[in-house]
């Protein structure tokens, strides 16, 4: 059980901190857009690199952001079934409805990681005039269908537990926990 | 009998005109051809396939047959760099036809892309990429400091000889022009600026072209080919090549047309940079083709043939 | 089997995982992924991974993360509690003074923003603390934010206008100039029925008392606080209107407005940006992965044989110009719950068009009456994505079915409007045909 805790704590910090540390990235897409418009109007000398650096940098900071905000419970539902259900029926339901999860996430895997791989077969750089490499932005799609995989493990192991000792285990609870 | 259903992602809008004269009149001549025995099912911009992804979809198998831009797929496939069209390449329709005709360039691309990517390869049509402008424009001169929006290799040229070139999105050129943030921009020829509302504020539109290329490519999965029954492959493949000679005519024929629309409902002024300076602008493309020269034997080969027929019309020493 | 039992199903399992509690956005993934495999087969799952990274390349998505940036910063730094404190000063003797002057800021905000998920985050995020801790009922405040954040796609500069421009073959401008008036009475029906409800039932947005009505002094003072909001305004419109920046990096000037604003405020630290950064990266990421999810079922929509359907049902259509144009706007409302627009406009606008020109309508006029259509379904249960993106936003004491219940009263007044465009084109057609004739 301690074992188990340790690799749901894990999960949990590991997501946590790469959603704090990416969402700084606001900043950098702010100073990006704001820098190629004073290039543009004042200098009339707009560069070949602002927008597409813009654009990767918005790819990276949502796509890595799913497995964050699960560990959040950002992810909206429709709650009016939901909230009248008891613990351990939630748990249940939670259990039960993680296959379409499991089947969205896994497509994004394997299918993303197909993209991915295919990128780098010849080292895939884009096509536009300033032509960064691509194949790393493409590999973030693996990489967060992972991250977002691993907490959704993770909830899933904290609902057995739930549904197995009726104690609520869910994430939520940890949210409340921590946040008060 | 049995009915065989492709479906075919292409990288075009729905309502766009090509979506309608080249993909579905294929589509509605192959099923006559085959006495409805096989059925090109066409799929707008997105729908299916986002454009950027259609060659790989095609390659992949997901779907057995595409339509895209030969400029999404150049980092992959060297050769398409050439197909795209290199700035200032022909100066005019005809040029390009015979080049990829008779010159031999496409059976280059399709002895490259069957080796290479299991594709068979046809070139829907040959047109030109013109600038559509609210200044006048007359000489190389005239580009320094012009605001553009481009994109990929025709940026990197406009740049070159001193334009501000920029990359914006397709659904905020429009705004763009009308705020005074760009002074022109490129989408096809006259057509293409027109479907995309450009003559409302642009009055000036250049020729020649910035180049004249063979933008929109279909693809098939050649193991989906092979699949076929023998006359079906036939019909498909004949079908394809005719398409490309009847389009590329019906293509400079609706240019005219659009052309002579805009200058009525528009007032738009056509601007002609004389011999002299297309041939300095050439000259300064030529880095340009060396560049992409060296990214495969296919690739120099193929920049020689455009190098010898630009000298034999004399343009080039 | 046929598309219209196909759909049956599709749309019945989304609402069956729905209603068990899994996220909106794994359920439009999920269902896109078993309803491919079995219409279409396992080949088909790249389109999950290419429709994802295509999303992660739309430049027109970037103005969401800065927009809501810019609304938290706002939030943070005490900028909009001040604009509310104004607003309650000054109309707060009005029943419903609030939710009135809410709405025209949505108006305002519809103006600088071309999308409608990041209004209605931002103004969830600016407006509903301000509106709840003045006793407004919950169904009021959240309503009129989710009615009014969804001008954005209405009141020009709009994505999905362009869009529509492009595929209908019409002119951006008048589509633009056709908005206008359209999504200035859309502003003043929702105002008349704030103030009309309020009046009656004072509970639902309450005056200010009489002991805390200001003098004239407390009035002027508390004016200030409108300056900095206006400033940033000011700088959204001019900066697309004199050609500084696109429509969409004009959220990126939007920030700085609300960075300027901050610094006057003196509460711009190194906490507020880190917490406002951490806070736009969640909203952002949760409206992101809906989209994900539904790109994906747009796309499995379309493979399956949307199109199709389209055309099929076009067969029913009761006969006359009338009748047509309505059953189109029904099939367009259901649409609307569970697509992406851009897809409902792909699937449906090339069916949809010559039948509707046909019978002599004004293409520009259906392009509004399509877009309002839109709004309405964004807001309508069960699905809606400015639901989802609503609760995002809201705290954990108001319920999906209380968001649900709030739109109600607001869709009857939306409606009311479409059936006023219908019955006088000349609402939607007079900017058009002054500028453009
Ligand atoms: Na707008
Ligand atoms: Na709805």
């Amino acid at each position: 059980m301690r074992a188990i805790n340790a690799i749901l704590g894990f999960v949990d910090a590991l997501n946590d901190h790469l959603g704090r540390i990416l969402s700084y990235a606001v900043l950098l897409m702010f100073l990006l857009v704001l820098s190629e418009v004073i290039r543009r109007y004042i200098f009339n000398a707009p560069t070949v690199w602002g927008q597409e650096l813009t654009q990767l940098t918005f790819g990276v900071y949502v796509i890595l952001s799913g497995g964050h905000i699960l560990r959040w419970g950002g992810h909206v539902n429709v709650d009016i079934l939901y909230t009248k259900f008891s613990t351990r029926t939630k748990a249940l339901v939670d259990i039960i409805t993680s296959v379409l999860f499991f089947l969205f996430c896994g497509m994004l895997l394997i299918y993303g990681g197909s993209l991915a791989l295919d990128s780098m077969s010849y080292w895939e750089h884009s096509i536009s005039a300033w032509g960064p490499p691509l194949w790393p932005f493409k590999l973030m799609i693996p990489t967060a269908a992972v991250l977002l995989l691993l907490q959704g493990i993770a909830k899933l192991i904290r609902d057995i537990i739930t549904l197995t000792t009726g104690v609520d285990a869910s994430s939520q609870e940890l949210v409340k926990k921590e946040t008060a | 009998q049995d009915v065989i259903t492709w479906r075919c992602p292409a990288h075009f809008p729905a309502a766009s005109s090509s979506f309608k004269d080249s993909v579905q009149f294929v589509s509605a001549l192959i099923k006559e051809r085959t006495n409805g025995r096989f059925i090109i099912e066409p799929y707008a911009a997105g729908s299916l396939i986002p454009g950027p992804e259609v060659f790989n979809a095609v390659k992949r198998g997901m779907v057995p047959i595409g339509m895209t831009s030969s400029a999404y797929d150049m980092a992959r496939v060297p050769i398409l760099n050439v197909v795209a069209g290199l700035p200032l390449n022909f100066a005019a329709e005809w040029e390009g036809v015979y080049f990829h005709q008779w010159m031999g360039f496409e059976q280059l691309v399709k002895d490259d892309m069957l080796k290479n990517h299991g594709l068979l390869f046809f070139s829907d049509r040959i047109y030109t990429t013109e600038l559509s402008l609210k200044k006048p424009v007359r000489s190389m001169d005239d580009f320094k400091g012009l605001k553009l929006r481009s994109s990929g290799i025709m940026q990197k040229y406009l740049t070159s000889i001193g334009a501000a070139a920029t990359m914006i999105p397709g659904g905020d050129i429009y705004a763009g022009l009308a705020s005074g943030m760009l002074d022109g921009a490129h989408w096809g020829a006259v057509q293409g600026s027109s479907s995309m509302k450009f003559y409302e504020i642009n009055k000036y539109h250049l020729k020649p072209a910035l180049n004249v290329a063979a933008t929109d490519i279909w693809v098939i999965n050649k193991n989906a080919f092979d699949k076929l029954p023998a006359d079906i492959q036939e019909i498909l493949t004949r079908t394809l090549e005719e398409h490309f000679w009847r389009r590329t005519n019906q293509y400079q024929y609706l240019e005219e047309l659009e052309l002579a629309k805009v200058q009525k409902e528009h007032d738009v002024t056509v601007l002609t940079i004389p011999p002299a300076e297309f041939s300095k602008m050439q000259a300064a493309a030529i880095k340009i083709w060396d560049e992409v020269a060296a990214l495969s034997p296919d690739c120099a080969k193929a920049v020689e043939m455009i190098k010898e027929f630009n000298r034999s019309m004399g343009r080039l020493p | 089997m046929s598309i219209e039992l196909l759909t049956l199903l599709f749309f019945g399992t989304l609402l069956l995982f729905l209603v068990l509690g899994l996220p909106l956005s794994f359920v439009l993934g999920g269902v896109s992924v078993v309803f491919l495999y079995f219409t279409w087969g396992p080949e088909s799952f790249y389109m999950v991974a290419a429709q994802t990274w295509d999303a992660m390349n739309k430049f027109i998505l970037v103005a969401i993360p800065l927009f809501i940036f810019m609304a938290m910063l706002l939030e943070r730094s005490g900028a909009a509690a001040d604009l509310y404190e104004m607003m309650y000063v000054w109309f707060g003797p009005l029943r419903g003074g609030l939710a009135i002057g809410t709405v025209a800021i949505c108006a305002i905000f519809s103006a600088m923003c071309g999308i409608s998920g990041a209004a209605v985050v931002s103004m969830g995020t600016i407006a509903l603390p301000s509106m709840l801790q003045r006793n407004y009922d919950k169904l009021m405040a959240v309503g009129c934010i989710n009615s009014g954040g969804g001008w954005g796609i209405l009141i020009p500069p709009s994505v999905i206008m362009i869009l529509y421009a492009l595929i209908a073959g019409e002119s951006v401008g008048k589509l633009f100039a056709a908005g206008i008036l359209p999504g200035f009475m859309l502003f003043v029906l929702v105002s008349l029925y704030i103030g009309i409800r309020c009046y009656f039932q004072p509970h639902m947005g309450p005056p200010i008392p009489k002991e805390e009505r200001g003098d004239w002094g407390r009035k002027f003072r508390s004016v200030r606080a409108v300056l900095l909001p206006m400033l940033i305004v000011f700088m959204v419109l001019g900066s697309i209107v004199f050609g500084i920046a696109t429509p969409t990096e004009a959220a990126g000037i939007g920030v700085l407005g609300a960075i300027i604003s901050g610094l006057f405020y003196r509460q711009l630290n190194l906490p507020l940006l880190k917490e406002a950064s951490l806070r736009t990266f969640r909203l952002t990421g949760m409206i992101m992965w809906i989209l994900f999810g539904a790109y994906c079922f747009t796309a499995a929509y379309h493979g399956m044989g949307a199109a199709h359907l389209i055309e099929d049902l076009m067969q029913y259509v009761p006969g006359g110009p009338w009748g047509t144009i309505i059953f189109i706007q029904i099939i367009i409302f259901f649409l609307a719950m569970v697509l992406d627009p851009a897809g409902i406009m792909m699937i449906c606008i090339p069916i949809f068009l010559p039948v509707v020109t046909a019978y002599g309508f004004d293409p520009i006029w259906f392009g509004i009456l399509f877009i309002v259509n839109m709004e309405i379904g964004y807001m309508t249960p069960p699905f809606g994505f400015n639901l989802f993106y609503m609760k995002g936003v809201v705290p954990p004491s108001i319920s999906m079915m209380d968001i649900y219940r709030s739109v109600i009263p607001f869709t009857i007044v939306e409606l009311v409007g479409l059936i006023l465009l219908m019955i006088f084109p000349q609402i939607v057609l007079f900017l058009p045909n002054l500028f453009f004739n």
